[in-house]
């Protein structure tokens, strides 16, 4: 059985350093694969690009998305993860420093399945990463992967 | 509407006094002609009523002539009259017709009547009382003058009345007639005894003896014809009074209808104008709106990013300062982790301002959804939450039930949020910490009020106290970041209230709002 892998959309490399970091701290030692802005984390997904001929059928136990990205938003790369019928059922939890009602909104009514907003706290924000870890990792049950 | 209006007021005036002149005019020829009209009729009533006299007597004459004399002739031929019998009563038509007349003249009396004049009027009559006056042998002598003149017509004013006088010559002597009015000689007997002196005879063939004279008044014809076409030309007047008033007040109508077109143009006009500086001030409103609108979406951006941008980071600054205290602490000395301490804590606190900065930001933007909002109920939920964060604290909450007001149920949350929790914070180091929120009327309004006996301020910097950032207490004292009652305030004029504060160092605050 493979590990479960992450997959982390961050653009930030603080944040990207902190959040692994975290992840570490808190003894989650899975595979976090980094897409640095929108396009890269689709094309991750999809096999195309940068990742063309990766094997599709391993897909991230959960993705940490954040909203605020370069090229294509963290809104429009849900959207796009919610019609592909390859990965619309993959767990997406938006990961922001955002914390406007409208974002909110529209991540979940784009099929978000959390809203976790990074606190300037680094020890809150590892807590958070913690939480984030043993409930995605561990006591979720990941959907079927869908084979095309 | 100047001098454009006036003129064409005084124009049909002027020409109203030309109508007025024209119709008297017409009226002066018309009464004139008629005048003349009502002068001929009586004219000629009076000479019908003079023929039909004359003709009456001439038939009287002839039947006395023609009748009567041959009786008497044969009746004296027959010797039942004496030959010397002769009584001008019954025999001369003159005298027979003179007393018709006197007698006809008296029936015209008695009915009411003028008398027409009558007489045969002679130069030599027999009878004096024939005898021709100054006129009448005048006008006999002028007959026998001229045989061509058949009559003669004169108006007469007698008395101030109007007679038609008419003279025809009467008798021309033929030869029967020498028999009694030739040389007396020759008259019969009777004749002579009869009438002494020369009158009536010495008479010649062809002369003019005697003229009719006859003088019938007009008087009466005149009242009559004075009444009708006075009458009449009096309708007639009025008719054109009328028509001339009605000219004139049509002329008035067209005028004044037209000066209140004028007038309708005008306020058209007007109209005209208030309605496009409705649209222009409506456009303005249109275009400022849109501005805002656009400031608005701008702020958004703006809170947004600052939410974004400025929290991102501060994370960092906090994060890998932890990950240098976790790292490598054991090569940093005291002073050292001290200061790295003071890193992260200053990065806490720019979170914390940042948020309520975003947070003012965001209640002062957005819409009002004005609804009835329990406000004690509200303050007590917030006492409540606070108990709970501090349930070592023994703060004693006097609200007042049954406080409503019309507002914006989330804005409002957060000014009692605000006011209670900084009366919370402020009482932290007071004994017997009382908090309270109530109601009191002030000048006819009602006020609400959250009172607490905490730190109070000095109310020199009361002024102060709803600006943001600021603070009347230090950080070590008090924490806080200085936005909660600038949000406040926002909120409460948001919804169109005021907000003022009482304090004294050391014996709490009080703040007066109305919503």
């Amino acid at each position: 059985m493979r590990t479960k892998m992450i997959l982390l959309v961050e653009d930030n490399p603080d944040d990207e350093a902190l959040t692994l970091r975290a992840l570490k701290k808190n003894n989650i030692l899975n595979e976090v694969v980094v897409a640095r802005d929108g396009v890269e984390a689709l094309d991750f997904l999809c096999g195309t690009g940068a990742h063309a001929g990766r094997d599709l059928a391993r897909m991230p136990e959960v993705i940490l998305l954040d909203i605020n990205l370069p090229r294509i938003n963290g809104l429009e790369v849900l959207e796009k993860i919610r019609a592909n019928e390859r990965t619309r059922l993959l767990p997406v939890v938006i990961l922001t420093t955002s914390n406007e009602e409208q974002d909110k909104l529209k991540s979940y009514t784009l099929g978000a399945n959390s809203f976790i907003r990074k606190p300037v706290d680094f020890q809150q924000f590892s807590e958070a990463i913690r939480h984030l870890g043993i409930y995605w990792l561990l006591l979720n049950q990941s959907p079927p992967v869908i084979r095309s | 509407m100047g001098a454009e209006s006036r003129s064409s007021v005084s124009q049909p005036g002027r020409q109203y006094r030309k109508i007025a002149v024209v119709v008297l005019g017409v009226t002066f020829v018309v009464a004139a002609g008629l005048y003349h009209l009502a002068r001929l009729y009586v004219l000629n009533e009076a000479e019908r009523n003079i023929q039909a006299v004359l003709l009456t007597h001439k038939g009287l004459h002839r039947y006395i002539q023609e009748v009567m004399h041959p009786v008497f002739y044969s009746l004296r031929a027959e010797g039942m009259v004496s030959e010397k019998f002769y009584a001008p009563e019954i025999f001369s038509s003159t005298f027979i017709v003179r007393n018709q007349h006197k007698a006809y003249n008296e029936e015209r009396t008695a009915a009411g009547l003028e008398e027409i004049y009558y007489k045969m009027a002679a130069l030599n009559p027999r009878n004096p009382v024939n005898k021709a006056d100054a006129l009448e042998e005048k006008l006999i002598r002028r007959f026998n003058d001229n045989k061509e003149i058949k009559d003669y017509r004169e108006v007469v004013r007698i008395n101030g009345k109007d007679y038609l006088y008419v003279a025809l010559p009467f008798l021309v002597n033929q030869e029967r007639c020498m028999k009694c009015h030739g040389d007396r000689e020759d008259a019969p007997l009777g004749l002579q005894a009869l009438y002494p002196g020369l009158g009536g005879f010495g008479e010649k063939v062809g002369d003019i003896r005697a003229i009719e004279s006859i003088r019938a008044p007009m008087e009466q014809q005149y009242y009559l014809l004075y009444i009708v076409f006075g009458s009449s030309f009096a309708g007639l007047l009025v008719l054109a009074g009328l028509l001339f008033f009605n000219a004139r007040l049509r002329e008035m109508v067209r005028t004044r209808t037209h000066e209140l077109e004028q007038e309708v143009v005008e306020r058209r006009r007007a109209e005209e104008e208030v309605r496009q500086v409705n649209e222009e001030l409506e456009n303005r409103v249109e275009e400022r709106t849109a501005q805002i609108a656009a400031a608005n979406k701008e702020l958004d951006a703006f809170a947004y990013s600052v939410s974004h941008d400025l929290r991102a980071p501060l994370r960092g600054i906090d994060g890998f300062s932890l990950a240098l205290l976790e790292d490598y602490g054991e090569r940093f000395d005291e002073k050292a982790k001290d200061y790295l301490g003071r890193v992260r804590a200053g990065c806490l606190r720019m979170g914390e301002l940042i948020d309520d900065m975003l947070q003012l930001s965001r209640l002062s933007r957005g819409e009002i959804h004005r609804e009835e909002v329990d406000l004690s109920t509200m303050a007590g939920e917030i006492a409540e939450e606070l108990r709970r964060g501090a349930p070592q604290r023994r703060v004693a909450f006097e609200i007042t039930p049954g406080i409503r007001v019309l507002g914006d149920a989330i804005l409002l949350r957060a000014v009692l949020d605000n006011l209670l929790g900084n009366a919370w914070k402020f009482t932290a180091k007071t004994e017997e910490a009382r908090i309270t929120f109530g109601r009191q009327e002030e000048g006819g309004k009602d006020l609400l009020f959250v009172r607490d006996n905490g730190a109070g301020f000095d109310m020199a910097y009361a002024g102060k106290l709803f600006g943001a950032f600021q603070r009347l207490h230090s950080l070590q004292e008090f924490a806080g970041t200085g936005i909660g009652l600038a949000t406040v305030q926002r909120i409460i004029h948001r919804h169109g209230g005021t907000i003022r504060a009482e304090g004294e160092v050391g014996h709490g605050a009080t703040f007066y709002f109305s919503v």
